[in-house]
């Protein structure tokens, strides 16, 4: 009897001490957490905020021996130069017309692949599909010299059209809509097959809409990737007028000489970078529904 | 407008799943059958027997292996389901999730071309009357996942309905509902039929369901139709004793019995005469309503217990010569029964008692005097 | 379920697709592993000459690559850059997902920030990187520097010596650990995404259960967490590999496409990065040599990593 009350003792205690403990630790714990996750924000958000404010500032300050956090005099003129000194203009709308036209051709493509290997009968459907798939896992570079190759047999150098064609077709954006369009019970298809429908009307009407987060995610990350390629392009494209938007930043300030006009260049970048932040603030969702899909960037 | 159905010699052979072994699967068997103009039609049978191809293969989505198809006179074989202008309602009812109900309704009438094509009040006002039919015209705004699963029910009908099909197939349509929901839209599509006069044909696996409603019921079994006829008719008349089981709530009871001299003996018992039958064993089916409580009848079984309900009595009793491991007889409530008394007599009605060869299964008919 | 004798149908849908796949994935394939094993096959002399030229089929090529000294620095410059930064950043990543996943306000506003990185452009956001480490001015010659740039002066502020980063006359590891840091602060979007993802459809029950036993926390993190986890802690590892070997903007973002800082040009060259340098010189020979190299080398380690995931992979 009396030991069991000494146990119930003991044990009563030690509650006590481990409620004590947890009184402590847990806001500790949580404090800790947050002040390592702010820790880790600031870093990864510094380059941000630097980027912009040195944009902002004169030369002169920015060559100061103790950098500013804050502009003294917030200075525009800035990108301005950027604007006129890249040639950006006509980069920006290079790119855009790439991306627009790349991403509404490879949506098309995707759209009718997708469809075939998801819900239509033929021969050699799994082969084809598996066939796909293999070739997933052989590095881009590999394709890029034939690839280089090619579109100089083809005289394509310098066109829009080398910057669009050879990357129409992307077997993972197939794969991730094909498994979209799998989720929709065949049942619709039959349903639409007796309302009269003809195979391509039930994927524009049916298909189309009910996967539609998958072709948003898709349409981002292509647009993304139009507006973020510089290997391809530097590749295939002689005259300045012809190259993107990242290898006009690129090739404009391309000097490590430690004499660049680096608030001219950050405004530069700034300017670069803008367009796909708006897009992110906008459509947050949907890309990162479709990166934690892809493990690829752009 | 409406118009029979005419199935000649309709096969349908899968390629076996496992391609090594090769086998294949015999769907439906050589399958005739002519559904007569403006009828409902059950197509009924346990799962695997063939009724759902059968199904599709009237709508068109899938194409017989052999036989021809027609409605009317025209052959329909070979001819798409787009073109086939059939209605149909899917077991799940398949309705366009991102449309609403209207635009659901709406679908067919869109895709209809040349000839056929309709102004775009026209079609709202078959929509509604469409919709109307089958009292869903509150609901024209609703997204499918905000009706019930009988309202999409009634959708799916409606959909099918509306471009006035030549025929209208239904795919287990009542399998998702819940009991009293069943009860209620089974008698709605009987409703629904009688009013427009579509030819109808329905599949199921519940009897009950089929009997109730169907002008004629087909009963199937492994890709072969076992019985085609009125649901009574079959029930009181079943050729073979795969329909005398199949159908009937309770189920009929089967005993192994023998025929010797022209009368039939259950165990020793001589439980009926019949004349013209030669000497042979054979399996028994009694209909549950068969029985007539009497003290003096031939045919003893041990009383297992009895069960009132309402307007009638279940005895249950069991008897070594069944082939079932109970016999369930119903009879009038007005019946007085020893509960107590462990054995319980019955004699029997002749048109209830059913002899079943035990070489094919099938009937042996005798004369019920 | 539904039969189609109109099978020319679906190729009608499929041809746009198999065209442009067979132009740019299916010949390139071939053509690749042609050209490898044509002794020094290159398009100039190819094309250029009257007379046709045949090339002897033989493994020239491979043999030119890996005598070539550029070959061997990009070698050693891509393998250490992805031995360093892929456990590296999947360990912050990792610790960033768990503290995310256990806290309620301002989780979303914090998974936003974490995931920016990710919608930048690599190519811009290294300049930015570069200016954060750049001197103006000649490092050598203290009295010609008009700063030591933001970083060397955090440096300085908490009494070190500034470091010459990425100028004229840097040091290889100083370079080195300039792209490390970038490369990893690109690399954690993605993989915070994914752990973020797969702690929270892992089922609270377990956390639950440890509770209830009085679990320390360690112990949660290392006996719940990591062996949960495992499934996409090897995919962010695996695809982090994959990726790591095919490093090449990164570089060309902070130090130009010379790979090098001045004086250094090519110091910091990568395996992509020199076949990007052979193709307009028409070396295909070389250039495809390198390509299959770099693919039997992402082959191997992608296997490698497959096979020790298995066995450490709890599903």
């Amino acid at each position: 009897m009396s030991e069991k009350k000494a146990f119930n003792t003991m044990h009563d205690r030690n509650m006590q001490h481990m409620n004590l403990l947890q009184r402590i630790t847990k806001p500790l714990t949580i404090t800790g957490t947050y002040l390592f996750l702010f820790a880790m924000a600031l870093i990864i958000l510094f380059p941000f905020y630097w980027m912009i404010i040195s944009s902002l500032k004169t030369l002169a300050e920015y060559r100061e021996a103790v950098p500013t956090f804050w502009p003294r005099a917030m200075i525009f003129s800035n990108y301005a130069e950027a604007f006129s000194t890249g040639n950006l203009g006509r980069l920006f709308l290079n790119t855009a017309y790439v991306g627009v036209v790349s991403t509404i051709l490879s949506l098309v493509i995707t759209v009718l692949t997708a469809f075939a290997l998801a819900r239509l009968e033929f021969k050699g459907k799994n082969a084809l599909f598996a066939a796909l798939l293999a070739t997933m896992m052989i590095p881009g570079e590999l394709f890029t010299i034939t690839n280089y190759q090619t579109v100089i047999n083809f005289k394509w150098m310098d066109t829009y059209t080398v910057l669009i064609v050879p990357f129409l077709v992307s077997v993972f954006y197939i794969y991730l809509l094909r498994q979209n369009f799998m989720q929709i019970p065949n049942e619709l298809y039959l349903a639409a097959k007796v309302d009269g429908t003809s195979d391509l009307k039930y994927l524009i009407k049916v298909m189309v809409p009910l996967a539609l987060p998958t072709l948003i995610s898709i349409t981002i990350l292509k647009m993304m990737g139009a507006w973020n390629s510089y290997v391809w392009p530097n590749l295939v494209t002689k005259k300045d007028e012809m190259q993107l938007i990242t290898n006009g930043l690129r090739n404009a300030f391309n000097d490590t000489s430690g004499n660049t006009n680096y608030p001219v260049q950050m405004a530069a970048v700034t300017l670069v970078s803008a367009p796909l932040f708006l897009v992110f603030l906008f459509l947050r969702k949907y890309i990162m529904s479709g990166v934690s899909r892809s493990g690829i960037k752009g | 407008m409406h118009m029979k159905i005419v199935l000649e010699n309709l096969t349908k052979i899968f390629p076996s799943r496992n391609k090594k072994s090769g086998e294949e699967v015999v769907a439906v068997n050589n399958f005739n059958f002519t559904i007569p103009d403006g009828k409902l039609i059950g197509l009924l049978g346990p799962s695997g027997c063939g009724k759902s191809t059968t199904l599709y293969m009237i709508s068109g989505l899938q194409k017989p292996s052999s036989g021809k198809i027609f409605f009317g006179e025209d052959d329909v074989t070979e001819l798409s389901t787009e073109s086939r202008g059939i209605g149909l309602v899917f077991q799940n009812y398949a309705l366009y999730p991102h449309m609403t109900v209207l635009q659901n309704i709406l679908f067919p009438l869109q895709n209809l071309r040349g000839k056929d094509k309709m102004s775009k009040e026209a079609m709202l006002e078959r929509a509604h009357e469409a919709a109307k039919l089958v009292q869903i015209d509150e609901l024209m705004d609703r997204k499918p996942s905000e009706l019930s699963g009988g309202q999409q029910q009634r959708v799916a009908i409606a959909r099918a309905l509306v471009k006035m099909p030549r025929v209208l197939l239904l795919d287990e349509p009542l399998s998702n509902l819940d009991a009293r929901l069943r009860l209620q839209t089974r008698e709605e599509i009987r409703r629904i039929q009688k009013e427009t006069g579509i030819t109808t044909v329905f599949v199921t696996h519940d009897q009950e369901e089929a009997m109730s409603i169907s002008d004629m019921i087909v009963v199937m079994k492994l890709g072969v139709v076992q019985q085609i006829g009125k649901p009574q008719e079959v029930y009181d008349n079943p050729e073979n004793l795969f329909v005398a089981k199949f159908l009937g709530t309770p189920p009929i009871n089967v005993f192994n019995g023998v025929v010797r001299g022209e009368k039939l003996y259950i165990g020793d018992a001589d439980v009926l005469s019949v004349p013209g039958i030669n000497d042979q064993e054979v399996y028994v089916g009694i209909r549950p309503e068969g029985f007539i409580l009497d003290p003096d009848g031939a045919l003893a079984c041990k009383l297992s217990n009895v069960e009132v309900m309402g307007r009638d009595v279940s005895v249950v009793s069991t008897h070594e010569a069944s082939a079932n491991p109970i016999i369930r007889s119903i009879i009038d409530a007005d019946n007085v029964i020893n509960t107590a008394a462990e054995t319980v007599r019955f004699s029997l009605k002749p048109h209830k008692v059913f002899l079943f060869s035990k070489a094919d299964e099938n009937r042996i008919r005798f004369e019920v005097k | 379920m539904v039969d189609s004798k109109h099978q020319w149908k679906a190729w009608l849908y499929l041809a746009p697709a198999i065209v442009l796949l067979l132009v740019f994935t299916v010949w390139p394939i071939i053509n690749t592993v042609r050209l490898a094993f044509l002794n020094n096959y290159n398009s100039l002399t190819a094309v250029n000459q009257e007379e046709v030229v045949t090339f002897a089929v033989g493994i020239e090529n491979f043999k030119t690559v890996l005598r070539y000294d550029g070959f061997l620095t990009a070698l050693k410059n891509t393998a250490l850059l992805t031995v360093i930064t892929v456990p590296l950043s999947t360990l912050l990543a990792l610790l960033i997902a768990v503290a995310l996943n256990s806290i309620k306000p301002l989780q979303k506003f914090l998974q936003t920030i974490f995931f920016l990185p990710y919608v930048t452009n690599s190519i811009a956001i290294g300049m930015v990187f570069a200016a954060m480490f750049n001197v103006v001015g000649n490092f050598k010659i203290p009295r010609l520097v008009s700063t030591y740039g933001l970083v060397n002066n955090i440096i300085m502020f908490f009494g070190g010596d500034p470091i010459n980063w990425i100028n004229a006359g840097s040091g290889y590891w100083a370079n080195m650990f300039v792209l490390i840091f970038y490369i990893i602060w690109n690399a954690l979007p993605f993989k915070i995404l994914v752990l973020l993802g797969g702690l929270q459809s892992v089922n609270k029950q377990y956390y639950e259960a440890a509770k209830v036993d009085s679990t320390p926390r360690w112990r949660v993190f290392t006996k719940i967490t990591v062996p949960l986890l495992s499934p996409m802690i090897a995919y962010v590892v695996i695809t982090g590999f994959i990726g790591g070997f095919k490093e090449y903007s990164s570089i060309v973002g902070i130090f130009g496409n010379t790979m090098g800082a001045p004086g250094n040009e090519g110091a910091l060259n990568t395996i992509v990065g020199m076949i990007y340098d052979v193709l307009p010189k028409q070396d295909y020979g070389l250039a495809s040599a390198a390509a299959l190299i770099l693919f039997a080398i992402i082959f191997v380690v992608t296997m490698i990593n497959m096979q020790v995931s298995k066995k450490r992979v709890h599903y």
